[in-house]
């Protein structure tokens, strides 16, 4: 009985010994500190240099968001250079192109947006180097020189933006929670020339080891934007005449650099628009593309033709612009001048060249390509120098050498070399090179800037029918997007969008 | 169970021993009566007691079942034993009495899992539906979703799409969270986490779901949505083999109609020309459309699918071993043509009783699921593949005259995307999920009241993405994805139960910790050398390969009590309590409260209840508690950065990073409190049985996606704890067995669930933009979050039909011409979007009635879902001109505008697909299943019984909507795949994958 008894209490402390192991072994505590360092960088101070160069990378990324699409762009549908579908998917071109924006318009929305993700991203970057302290004199010459960077990229947002909308709120600090109001137009440019500024003192004349064309900007670039803000700065709204000196001055100063920062006009116009030269010499800031690398330029091919040609019937040309453009090897470089576009079944408007690509590049079967966008080039820098000088009373032989190699090149002629029957010497300055502004970039989205900061937009919008251009039954065919909006000044400026109106009341202040 | 069996007939056996020494003393003649008591398979039951009516003299079977008694001719022996019905028989002449027991399924299904613990189904003070195996092995299942349907009250089961796999959408009362996941919380045999879809149905024993607050406090701070408890199969008793085979022939039910290539040569004529452009069709190209018919690219996608189904398992009990062996092939093929869905599964439960207090248990089980062509992950930016085939031209080919496919519509007609034929033919993407749990656990009673019990597993599920891409891709893609997961749980419970008299004390204590860890790994290699497969990814050059990985791992550790008082059976009281500390919030937000608190009242033993011919049981319940939802991602409260790669030259891109989400340091979970009331009434002792519960709970502190002011970053949001959500509803259960006959019985079940949901609060804002983008190409949002509305609001523009000629000069003003569409415009002359209807229904219900006939079964389940619209965009896609489909489809425009006939069918002018225009109602009454079935019982040599079954699902659907189905949403049910959004853009077709008519035809093997 006794040991039946024992074997009984074994048996239990052999199970209960089991259990208790068995469950010890499984027991202890949970770990509830999170760590999100060990997959994610953390976007708090940086404590390296590679830290840097990863979130500035990240902001150039964050602009190619906004700008691979038409969206980018989509305001300077308003130009008289540009137009679009008469039906079709276009409306929110077409409310551009006929100055009629509803404040519901999803490309103005969605470009905001896109604009101030990548200004945050500046911003978030700007902030998170404030901590980073480095010693090696290497990379406190790359640190400089990347933050440099960021404040251009900053200021080139800002400035887009400002074209479009006038008035916009300043964001400079990362903060999810700030309710910033519009800063009039004098603090927009300020902000704009402050961030140039410190872009060019940061950057060096020529960016290391980047292909030609300024893929990543240089002191040059800077300085040559800030020719163009200023100007902005002395045309409308703020017709501030004094900055027209500056414009000339800055435009000058990066024509006497241009060597050092490799800007030069190319030779033949025709080699501007090719897959071949995407990085080209007379692009002073280059916005890349890769096709292959998932980072499309969706602006390009398709998207330039219309359904006759398998297009996209997305970017079409002025009738009448291209009917007044001068005859010569620029218009030839400019349009698809081959197609009998006056007999096009979906929309007889002409081609451009510049968004379609020439023939042998064949991108017209595609929407998505490898084009670069030359945000700005080195013509225009010539041509502002041209037109600021004269118009801050200042002209020079330099300027109307500038204008004419622009005159030579347009010809087919080599710009350098000067030519009789081409260049002018005589005459009003200022509007010669505002109109050679006019053909020289008809396409590239710049047109209605001019149109604006001249207050001339209604001069221009307000004949646009066709004069002799006919389909092959002999009529004169019809002007497409009629203008159905004020042409005055109240009606240069795209509204700011509905959700930030709605989000942030601040912004009705 | 098994124990509780054992237990109780030994206090029989004792009783029994006591009443036979009693007998002895009886003086009245007696008579010997002896016999036998079987089951319902003619084994003899030991222990059955068996007692002369009136008297104590009593006894119970030997071992064989065997039992002797003495009584009068006059007597009347009661035969009883738990779980089985009760029989009264006069003894008269008989000497020797054989009695069959029946088991009485009321009885046998009385106990129910509560989570850490069990309790008998007339215990309940919360509210909790259970779903036997018993009410759907009637019909074929390759998905346990597809069990709860139309089974419970209360909850919701919807097939968001008919993809073969596709993840089905499982809600309990509604959708309390607006960003969050509304999914239930899982739970199988113990252990938190699981995946329905990844389950064989043959393995279930039971599915029961807590549904109140006070039922699912006991998972606090993941209770919010509802628990669903999962119990497989454990072995016993003789061995068993089932062998169970299905082949289900699917079809697409109906066509959409959309126009003919000569109807659609004409109209595109007439458009063209309305646009003041001219022909594009010759009336000879339009003679040839209408003698060879063009191409129907619908018809072209679809195709008559078949599918296998092989279930097999073995079970039973060798000494103190029993065993569960289970494993299941299914091969689902898509109605859509190059879609499918594979999957192997295998378990293995074992359980051993190693001493009386002593009992271990090792579940394993094991799946492969492989998805090919996930339709859901082609996209749906211009609509889904499916929305692309209703509204490709009609008039170009699927082949060109070389043989080679027509990519895109030969004359850019109709939709913009490339063709669907060869985008489905040339799809190459492989979905392979595998998984594997094991989990032990160990009960130990320390006293005679108290037991330990240890649940401990892990998990690994790993799913593994490999795409090759040929298709618009050349040089070819490959890419592949793979997220490992490992997870484990160790639960530990202690239950201390009492009785008192007629006072019954229960315990439990629970000390718990889980975690979950993720990793990430992929790449991508675009333009292959070698266009050979998936694995030649490396011969992809150098700048054409990236590489992503990610990492992250999140825990909980938690206390839970619970109490459970009992007086004289009558009064039930429950309160219990959870503590859980989260890894996914900061320390100082980290732990959370859960209470609860339920009790019920049992009328059963007063005298209007005993007394009444009609009632069998009355109780009341009432329930209140809290529960959250912790369900937001690691890290969440830390700001984060995503990749944002750039090339500078053209060719490679250099690695950069930018900031993605704004970190929220205060964030905390959701709380949702519910209060529940019900009623359980039990008529015809038990036949009939009716619940009704009410509740009404309310989420608040809202894990909210909170919109960021556009200039301080673009489109972003920030999580925030505002807002609130309130459910009401009523949950009404009827089961009943109208016919109960020996040859003929008819079981009937029928629930229902009216809810009304409603966002009450969204900090201070009246709306928030919904995430749902357009696919009509317009850049819209087609839902919305409004205050005082439900969730799933659709916002749109109200359509009024078509200018007429009378109307031409006010057309004119906003640029339209007599014959466009006309929407509502405000006082800016801009077309008003706002909301105009609801995705959300308000009524569901079940209705499953099994019949047998001798040899013969029936099954027949109704399902019905009522009070919801659907915004059939897909429809207004096919009406055409609009942003990516520039022609008319739609058959209704052979009736559109002429200046003779004004109809209010546009001729042109934009057509918004986002408008009340389509908007229909999408109440629907279907006939989800109907099985047939013949049983051949013992077959000779096969010692085994056959069953035949011939299954028809969804054979017919009553509703006034147009489109495939509308249970179908364009938004995945499955919120794995960050598809948050899925209750608040519901009913929105944008394309979904349609769901499949089915035929089935099995046999059932049972030896």
């Amino acid at each position: 009985m006794k040991t039946t008894y024992n074997k009984k209490i074994k048996s239990k402390i052999r199970y209960l010994l089991s259990v208790v192991i068995i469950t010890s072994i499984f027991q202890s505590c949970a770990d509830l500190d999170e760590d999100p360092t060990i997959a994610q960088l953390a976007p708090g101070a940086y404590s390296k240099i590679q830290e840097l160069e990863l979130g500035v990378t990240g902001v150039h990324a964050r602009l190619n968001d906004a700008s691979w699409m038409t969206t980018f762009y989509a305001p300077f549908w308003a130009g008289d250079d540009i137009t679009t579908h008469f039906g079709s998917n276009k409306a929110e071109f077409r409310e551009f192109d006929q100055r009629q924006v509803s404040q519901a318009n999803s490309r103005v929305k969605n470009n905001w947006e896109a604009i101030y993700r990548t200004i945050r991203a500046a911003n978030t970057v700007i902030s998170n180097n404030e901590g980073l302290i480095l010693t090696d004199p290497g990379e406190i010459e790359t640190q400089t020189r990347l933050i440099a960077e960021v404040y251009f990229l900053r200021g080139v947002m800002f400035f887009h933006l400002a074209r479009i909308h006038g008035q916009i709120p300043l964001p400079l600090v990362p903060d999810p929670d700030q309710q910033l109001g519009l800063s009039d137009q004098v603090t927009v440019y300020e902000q704009i020339e402050s961030d140039l500024l410190a872009a060019e003192s940061g950057l060096p004349d020529v960016y290391p080891g980047v292909n030609a064309g300024a893929p990543r900007p240089n002191s040059g670039s800077a300085r040559a934007l800030l020719a163009r803000l200023y100007l902005d700065w002395a045309g409308f709204p703020v017709k501030d005449n004094a900055k027209y000196a500056e414009a000339a001055t800055s435009a000058k100063q990066v024509i006497d650099n241009s060597a050092a920062h490799n800007f030069a006009l190319l030779d033949d116009l025709e080699d501007l628009w090719t897959l071949a030269n995407v990085f080209n010499s007379e692009s002073v800031w280059t916005i890349p593309y890769c096709k292959s690398c998932g980072q499309p330029n969706r602006k390009f091919g398709k998207l330039g033709n219309p359904s006759d040609l398998a297009g996209w019937q997305e970017t079409f040309a002025e009738i009448r612009f291209f009917e007044d453009f001068p005859e010569g090897p620029r218009k030839e470089a400019t349009y698809r001048t081959e197609h009998d576009w006056e007999n096009f079944n979906d929309q007889p408007t002409p081609v451009f060249k510049k968004i379609v690509g020439p023939i042998e590049d064949n991108l017209a079967p595609d929407f998505q390509t490898d084009r670069n966008d030359f945000f700005i080039r080195y013509a225009e820098v010539l041509l502002i120098y041209a037109e600021a000088s004269a118009r801050s009373g200042n002209i020079t032989a330099e300027a109307w050498e500038a204008l004419n190699m622009i005159r030579r090149r347009a010809e087919g002629l080599p710009f350098n070399t000067p030519n009789a029957g081409v260049d002018v010497t005589t005459g009003d300055l200022a509007e010669l090179a505002f109109t050679e502004r006019k053909w020289e970039f008809a396409g590239e989205y710049l047109r209605w800037n001019d149109l604006v900061r001249m207050e001339r937009v209604e001069q221009a919008l307000s004949n646009r029918t066709p004069q002799t251009s006919m389909n092959s039954s002999g009529e004169l065919l019809p002007e497409f997007n009629p203008i159905k909006g004020s042409l005055g000044t109240d009606n240069y400026f795209a509204p700011i969008p509905q959700r930030e109106i709605d989000l942030n009341p601040s912004v009705n202040n | 169970m098994k124990e509780l069996f054992f237990n109780l007939s030994r206090k029989r056996l004792i009783l029994g021993l006591l009443t036979a020494l009693m007998g002895i003393y009886q003086v009245y003649a007696q008579q010997t009566i002896t016999g036998k008591v079987v089951g319902e398979d003619d084994v003899g039951i030991p222990g059955v007691n068996v007692l002369v009516k009136g008297t104590t003299t009593g006894q119970i079977t030997d071992f064989d079942g065997n039992f002797s008694i003495s009584a009068t001719e006059n007597d009347v022996i009661t035969i009883s034993y738990l779980g089985f019905i009760t029989q009264n028989i006069t003894v008269g002449n008989q000497t020797t009495i054989n009695v069959k027991l029946l088991a009485d399924t009321q009885a046998l299904d009385e106990i129910v899992v509560i989570g850490y613990g069990t309790a008998r189904k007339s215990d309940l003070t919360g509210s909790v539906s259970q779903v036997s195996a018993k009410s759907f092995e009637g019909q074929p299942l390759a998905r346990l979703e597809e069990a709860l349907q139309g089974r419970a009250a209360g909850v919701t089961v919807a097939k968001a799409n008919g993809a073969p796999g596709a993840a089905i959408k499982v809600r309990i009362r509604g959708a309390n969270s607006i960003n969050r996941s509304n999914d239930p919380l899982v739970v199988i045999d113990g252990f938190i986490g699981g995946d329905l879809s990844t389950l064989n149905p043959n393995d279930i024993a039971s599915i029961d779901v807590l549904k109140d607050a006070s039922a699912t406090a006991v998972y606090g701070s993941r209770g919010s949505n509802g628990v669903v408890l999962v119990s497989t199969k454990k072995g016993k008793g003789v061995t068993k083999v089932d062998v169970d085979f299905f082949t289900t022939i699917s079809t697409v039910p109906d066509l959409i109609p959309t126009l003919g290539a000569a109807d659609f040569a004409r109209i595109e004529n007439s458009r063209r020309i309305r646009g003041g452009g001219s022909a594009i069709f010759t009336d000879q190209e339009i003679a040839g459309f209408a003698a060879n018919g063009g191409t129907n690219y619908q018809d072209e996608i679809f195709q008559t699918a078949i599918s296998q189904n092989l279930q097999l398992s073995a079970s039973g009990s060798e000494g103190k071993i029993g065993y569960f062996i289970s494993g299941n092939y299914v091969n689902q093929e898509g109605v859509v043509i190059n879609t499918n869905y594979e999957r192997y599964s295998l378990r293995s439960n074992v359980n051993a009783n190693i001493s009386d207090k002593f009992k271990i248990g090792f579940n394993i089980f094991g799946s492969r699921t492989t998805t090919i062509n996930d339709l859901n992950q082609f996209g749906r930016f211009q609509g889904s593949v499916v929305l692309n085939a209703l509204s490709w031209d009609p008039t170009t080919p699927i082949f060109d005259e070389n043989g080679n496919y027509n990519n895109v519509s030969e004359r850019n007609l109709a939709s913009l995307n490339y063709n669907p034929v060869a985008n489905l033919t040339l799809a190459n993407v492989e979905n392979i999920r595998d998984r594997i749990d094991a989990n032990i656990n160990l009960s130990y009673d320390i006293l005679e009241n108290l037991n330990y019990t240890l649940i401990a597993g892990a998990t690994t599920f790993n799913g593994s993405n490999e795409s090759y891409r040929t298709f618009r891709a050349d040089p070819p893609t490959a890419g592949f994805g793979d997220n490992k997961n490992t997870t484990h749980q160790i639960s530990n419970i202690l239950t201390w139960s009492k009785e008192f008299g007629q006072h019954n004390v229960k315990a439990t204590g629970v000390y718990e910790f889980s975690g979950i860890q993720n990793r990430f790994n992929g790449y991508n290699a675009a333009r292959l050398f070698v266009p050979g497969g998936f694995y030649f990814a490396e011969t992809a050059p150098g700048s054409g390969q990236s590489v992503f990985n990610n990492f992250s791992e999140r825990s909980i550790q938690s206390l839970m009590a619970r109490g459970e008082y009992i007086y004289n059976n009558a009064l039930f009281v429950t309160g219990t309590i959870r503590m859980d500390e989260s890894s996914v919030f900061r320390s100082e937000n980290r732990r959370g409260y859960f209470p609860s608190v339920a009790l019920a009242y049992s009328f059963d033993n007063m005298t209007f209840i005993e007394n009444s011919n009609v009632f069998s049981s009355l109780k009341l319940r009432a329930g209140w508690g809290q529960v959250g939802n912790e369900n937001i991602d690691p890290y969440t409260t830390f700001p984060n950065v995503q990749n944002a790669n750039f090339s500078f030259n053209g060719s490679d891109s250099t690695p950069g990073v930018a900031p993605n989400s704004f970190g929220n340091p205060d964030l905390k979970w959701e709380t949702t409190t519910q209060t529940n009331i019900g009623i359980d009434l039990g008529f015809l002792n038990g036949r009939a049985n009716l619940s009704i519960d009410a509740y009404q709970k309310n989420t608040t502190d809202l894990l909210l996606d909170d919109p960021v002011i556009p200039s301080n970053g673009g489109n972003v949001t920030i999580s925030k704890n505002i807002g609130e959500v309130e459910n009401k509803g009523i949950d009404v259960a009827i089961s009943a067995d109208v016919i109960n006959t020996d040859n003929f019985n008819w079981n009937t079940n029928f629930n229902l669930s009216h809810f009304k949901n409603e966002v009450t609060d969204l900090g201070g804002r009246d709306e928030i933009q919904g995430t749902f983008g357009s696919i009509d190409g317009q850049g819209r949002t087609w839902n919305i979050i409004q205050v005082g509305q439900p969730l799933g609001q659709f916002n749109g523009a109200t359509f009024l039909g078509t200018w007429k000629t009378s109307e031409a000069a006010e057309a004119a003003t906003f640029g339209r011409a007599p014959g466009d569409a006309r929407y509502l415009r405000d006082e800016n002359g801009d077309i008003v979007f706002s909301a105009i209807g609801n995705g959300t229904p308000t009524l569901t219900w079940g209705f499953n009635n099994t019949i047998t006939y001798k040899n013969w079964d029936l099954n027949i389940f109704f399902q019905g879902v009522h009070g919801f619209d659907i915004l059939n965009a897909v429809q207004g896609v096919i009406v055409g001109n609009t942003g990516n489909q520039r022609s008319f489809l739609a058959p209704e425009q052979l009736n559109q505008w002429t200046p003779q006939n004004e109809t209010d069918i546009p001729a042109g002018g934009p057509n918004e697909a986002g408008s009340t225009r389509y908007i229909e109602k999408g109440d629907f009454i279907r006939l989800s299943n109907l099985t047939l079935g013949y049983t051949l019982k013992d077959v000779k040599h096969l010692n085994a019984n056959v069953k035949l079954y011939i299954t028809g699902q969804n054979l017919f659907l009553i509703t006034d909507y147009s489109g495939y189905d509308p249970e179908l949403t364009s938004v995945p049910a499955d919120d794995n795949a960050g598809n948050k959004s899925v209750d608040v853009a519901a009913g929105i077709n944008a394309g979904a994958y349609p769901n499949p008519r089915s035929f089935i035809f099995g046999v059932k093997v049972g030896f």
